[in-house]
């Protein structure tokens, strides 16, 4: 058991939930319902939610290795230089989704020094994004125990990995909804920035289509910058995150297979947002 | 505001209560599996009504493995999980009969899906049953 499913219980009971379960009512005919949902391509395209659809950075790890690249991703992560103070929405949101995936990535092989700084990182980016106590305490938590080495690598990744595919897409950050998206943004565009520099240090362009190529994801990432962010992001970080953004998707609509010079212009993009935060 | 609130809180309690049924049968399963590999994609919950689809948009790698699982609370007695691309043609579904489907898939190129989850049939009258469900990798 992770310490996240107490956290989240603790969400479903302040909702308003209860453990008391109904009492049963008396059993009756239940129609019977088609062996295939009636299901057009419109209603799965109209009702689909997004709560699946980025992949995790070790799940983009692993695709780059089933690639033919073994090149680990944790060895290319720049020691980014963030102004950590900036509380601003946009940044906050994006920068801890840049920590986020650099955390989970460097779990296993990071110096614990490192590792205390970048969930510091997380943690401050949750409370300027007010994720709440009860997650800031998990934090500091992980952190104690990190310095007494109470808790092993392979531990603290499950709580990441959950963190990360289970806990912060349920949290309401106080009603902001575009707080998910943009922490799964910034951890997307950092995943693209080292994969794409993955590809490029071992020459193999082609092997990027698989992995680069997802015009769905960017889409949803430009939904929340273009609809909801245009007035309230710093101008600089908005205009640039979508002009990165357009690039992608250009790219990832692209018929023909990535070039060299595809590859570059992913690393220039991305790393042109990430300068930014 | 606050009544209608309060109101709302009390209506959804038992709904809670089956979801997080549903929640704790899908988290002991990846769990499990976790030790051997598979890594989570992500992990929600959510509410049915009877004979109703939920669907979730999912991007796929290639050459990963994929287990999608899902749990129905101790009402269901027939759930389905199913995928789909993106032009609605059914590539894999669980067959199965019970609150449990899961199956694997290994997608040939990178691309989104839908993976849907299916309320077929219940025990008993209820107007929804809690449902979970899970996207694994390897």
């Amino acid at each position: 058991m992770t310490r996240w499913i107490a956290l989240m219980s603790l969400l479903a009971a302040c909702s308003g939930g209860s453990t008391e379960k109904p009492k049963p009512e008396p059993e009756v005919v239940v129609e019977p319902v088609p062996e295939t949902p009636e299901i057009t391509p419109e209603d799965l395209k109209n009702s689909a939610e997004n709560t699946a659809l980025v992949p995790s950075p070790i799940e983009t790890q692993r695709a780059l290795e089933a690639a033919g690249i073994d090149t680990q991703l944790a060895t290319l992560i720049p020691a980014h230089d963030f102004d950590l103070d900036n509380g601003d929405l946009e940044q906050a949101a994006v920068r801890s989704g840049v920590y986020l995936a650099d955390m989970m990535l460097t779990v296993k092989s990071a110096e614990k020094d490192e590792l205390i700084k970048r969930l510091e990182a997380v943690r401050k980016g949750m409370n300027q994004l007010k994720g709440g106590s009860d997650i800031d305490a998990i934090l500091v938590d992980y952190q104690e125990s990190l310095k007494t080495d109470a808790i092993g690598r392979d531990e603290l990744l499950k709580e990441f990995d959950e963190l990360s595919g289970a806990v912060i897409p349920e949290l309401e950050f106080n009603g902001q909804e575009r707080v998910v998206p943009l922490i799964e943004a910034g951890s997307w565009l950092e995943g693209a920035n080292l994969m794409a520099r993955a590809v490029k240090q071992k020459g193999k362009p082609d092997a990027a289509d698989g992995l680069l190529k997802q015009p769905q994801v960017v889409d949803y990432f430009l939904k929340y910058v273009k609809e909801e962010g245009a007035e309230k992001a710093p101008v600089q970080v908005a205009e640039k995150l979508e002009e990165s953004l357009n690039t992608l998707k250009g790219l990832a609509e692209k018929k023909e297979p990535l070039t060299e010079a595809d590859i570059d212009s992913v690393i220039k993009v991305t790393s042109d947002v990430l300068a930014l935060l | 505001m606050l009544t209608a609130a309060f109101a709302t809180a009390l209506l959804s309690s038992p709904a809670l209560a089956d979801e997080k049924q549903a929640e704790e049968c899908v988290n002991t399963k990846v769990w499990d599996s976790y030790g051997d590999g598979w890594g989570v994609r992500t992990m929600t919950k959510t509410t049915l009504a009877p004979g109703k689809t939920r669907n979730y948009l999912v991007t796929l790698y290639a050459g990963n493995e994929y287990r999608i699982q899902a749990c129905g609370d101790e009402s269901v007695t027939n759930l389905d999980v199913l995928l789909y691309d993106t032009e609605g043609n059914l590539l894999s579904r669980d067959e199965a009969t019970d609150r449990e489907p899961m199956f694997s898939y290994t997608p040939s190129s990178t691309a989104t899906y839908y993976v849907v989850l299916y309320l077929r049939e219940l025990k008993e009258r209820k107007d929804g049953a809690g449902v979970a469900m899970a996207v694994t990798y390897k």
